[in-house]
């Protein structure tokens, strides 16, 4: 009983990781129709800011600085190279995310190194959480914390705010927003930006729980892309059921039978793909891209 | 307008004999450039891969992100045959062959469900199979020696008729002076230069043949091919069996020819290595992912040794491509050339035609 709730506890974690990434991911493609294969590149930056600020001025100014760098390297990214792309088929954009992907984990491979590298013992990440039996990090509680009150905000951003509303409708008629004074470019300069903090947020708060790798942008990416399948590509609501749901998978198949950890969750996304590829909260008419 | 089966035909030949003598010079050519004869080799095996990979990327339109699965597939299985099935008399043919087939197979059933899927959809799909594949070749320690991949199996013979052939032969001694020496080179190489020479024509018919036709239609546009009558996921089943049976022959190869088997040849790094040698080389061009197979792996190994970042150079290349050659450098070239003459025709017909005072001197009388 105490290990199954262990389980499902850090398969709450870890599925909060997916959808903190794929949550950035499924924005990016459901208003800018963008497939974005170097999102995992924003997780691993704020994953590797936060550790240099963090060893410096502590947990707290980590928090802030992996975000608003990522939001910052998001933008310049965009302006320089994303922008052309928004129009092309999703293989021309998968080609060229791709390579940025590529550079940046190679970048951050010459500047940290090809080690593993752990997060400073912080007094912080020490504290436990105890319910009779079940002790539990403190920090990984708050994280989970942390990354529900993150979507909160970003599910008020898009559905509450002008910006939010310019994006959406930007998505339906581009030239009709326009037309109408709505600038769509600024605004899809910031959902883009905002898919990428988040992102590089969680990298940031995740690392204390994960350890840091060039390599783990991708690590991240790959299973954040079943999560955004098997949710819904586009779908605000599919990103977190699925991250949930791909989260607990992984982490209740570790329990039971540990080989199978790693294939249940691809499994899980080709069956969703063949029998709906919509995904569980998508909508239909996404599926020809 | 369309040459005439005869001038196809002429043509045909002309890239078969080209194609003979570009790869009868490479590897003497490659020494001059630092190269040595095992990487020509390897880069001629890693060619078929990438001709298959683009035979569904090219020619069908379809971003697989998961070819990993049949090139280590298939070289898993080289491997394994040769271990435990013939570790007496190891037989090379019955190998690949046997490894062929079993990525034809793998590709058959991946295709079947992954060919009604588009876009983005297709490469995750594809992308899911190939991690799935990666997992369980990981985890089936026993078979597959997990993490550490498979070495030491025994080395193939190739029986030939009465004989027994080992391709680990060098060739006779000959010194050519800066291009090295003819026994540089292995019958390894005569063998795989053999085998990408064969698909090469082969993959150069079917695309020129009703089939290759009907995939670009296809590809162009669905809907219009459907109604026309074409099966369109039959057709495009088709492409993925044949370009998975290509990698799975590759990857056998160089299982055999380097005498192991890497887990990462089932990872999904591998899968985008034949993404970036066929964008770079060219898509939709029959001898792009030869180029672009050949210069990302020179550069791999010439860069790799003297300075540690070729990564990131690998990655700036292919981005470089993506952004401004979208066509590769094969594609790029062609066009080029293809504008050039088109250019200097029209001037010398335009300066004919003054000449002539008539509209008489087509371009027909021209091309003699």
């Amino acid at each position: 009983m105490v290990a199954l709730t262990q389980a499902l506890l850090n398969g709450l974690v870890l599925g909060l990781i997916y959808v903190a990434i794929a949550v950035g991911l499924t924005i990016v493609f459901g208003t800018l129709r963008l497939v974005n294969f170097a999102h995992g590149a924003f997780y691993a930056i704020g994953a590797y800011i936060g550790l240099v600020v963090a060893q410096q001025w502590g947990l707290g100014p980590a928090l802030v600085a992996a975000p608003v760098a990522v939001a910052l390297f998001a933008v310049v990214l965009d302006r320089i190279l994303l922008r052309p792309f928004y129009n092309k088929d999703a293989t021309s954009q998968i080609l060229v995310t791709f390579g940025i992907a590529l550079i940046v984990e190679e970048t951050l491979r010459l500047i940290f190194g090809s080690t593993t590298l752990q997060y400073p013992p912080l007094p912080a990440l020490a504290t436990s959480f105890a319910a009779g039996p079940i002790v539990y990090p403190a920090y990984r509680l708050l994280f989970a914390l942390g990354v529900i009150v993150m979507l909160v905000l970003v599910w008020l951003f898009m559905e509450k705010t002008d910006y939010g509303l310019i994006v959406r409708a930007g998505v339906r008629d581009r030239t009709m927003v326009q037309l109408l004074g709505g600038n769509v470019k600024a605004a899809s300069t910031i959902v883009f930006a905002l898919g990428a903090a988040i992102a590089g947020l969680a990298g940031a708060a995740a690392s204390p729980i994960y350890s840091i790798a060039p390599g783990t942008g991708f690590a991240f990416l790959v299973p954040s892309f079943v999560v955004v399948v098997v949710g819904g590509l586009g779908s605000f609501w599919g990103a977190v059921l699925g991250g949930l749901l791909i989260g607990e998978l992984q982490s209740i198949t570790t329990l039971v039978f540990p080989p199978a950890a790693n294939v249940v969750i691809y499994l899980c996304m080709a069956v969703v793909l063949l029998l709906r590829p919509q995904g569980l909260l998508g909508e239909s008419e996404v599926i020809r891209q | 307008m369309n040459p005439s089966t005869g001038s196809g035909q002429a043509a045909g030949v002309r890239f078969a004999l080209l194609t003979a003598i570009g790869l009868a010079l490479f590897p003497f050519a490659f020494h001059a450039i630092d190269g040595y004869g095992g990487l020509a080799t390897q880069i001629l095996i890693m060619s078929i891969a990438s001709i298959g990979f683009n035979l569904l990327l090219g020619y069908t339109g379809l971003l697989s992100y998961g070819h990993a699965m049949f090139y280590g597939g298939g070289g898993y299985v080289a491997a394994l045959l040769l271990i435990r099935l013939m570790p007496q008399h190891p037989n090379l043919w019955l190998a690949v062959l046997g490894a062929t087939l079993a990525a034809t197979v793998l590709a058959l059933l991946v295709g079947a469900l992954a060919v009604r899927l588009y876009g983005i959809y297709f490469a995750l799909l594809t992308l899911a199979f190939a991690q799935m594949i990666f997992f369980v070749v990981e985890q089936s320690q026993d078979w597959t020696n997990g993490d550490d991949g498979l070495q030491n199996f025994p080395a193939a013979l190739l029986p030939l008729g009465p004989y027994s052939i080992d391709l680990g032969t060098p060739l006779p001694a000959l010194p050519l002076g800066a291009f090295g020496n003819l026994s540089d080179i292995k019958l390894w190489y005569v063998f795989a230069a053999l085998v990408l020479f064969g698909v090469m024509v082969g993959v150069r018919a079917l695309t020129r043949s009703q089939f290759g036709e009907v995939l670009t239609a296809i590809r162009e546009n669905e809907e219009r091919s459907a109604l026309i009558g074409f099966n369109a996921p039959a057709y495009r089943l088709a492409a993925f069996a044949i370009s998975g049976a290509l990698t799975g022959l590759a990857g056998a190869l160089r299982a055999l020819y380097d005498g192991s088997v890497p887990i990462d040849a089932v990872g999904i790094d591998r899968s985008g290595s034949f993404v970036i040698y066929t964008i770079v080389g060219g898509v939709q061009t029959l001898l792009g992912p030869v180029i672009g197979t050949g210069l990302i792996m020179y550069l791999e190994s010439v860069l790799s040794a003297r300075i540690d970042y070729w990564r990131l150079v690998e990655g700036v290349v292919f981005v470089a491509v993506v952004v401004f050659l979208p066509a590769g450098i094969v594609g790029t070239v062609t066009k080029t050339v293809q504008e050039r003459t088109q250019k200097s025709r029209a001037l010398l017909t335009e300066s004919l035609r003054a000449r002539s005072g008539g509209a008489q001197a087509g371009p027909e009388r021209l091309s003699k």
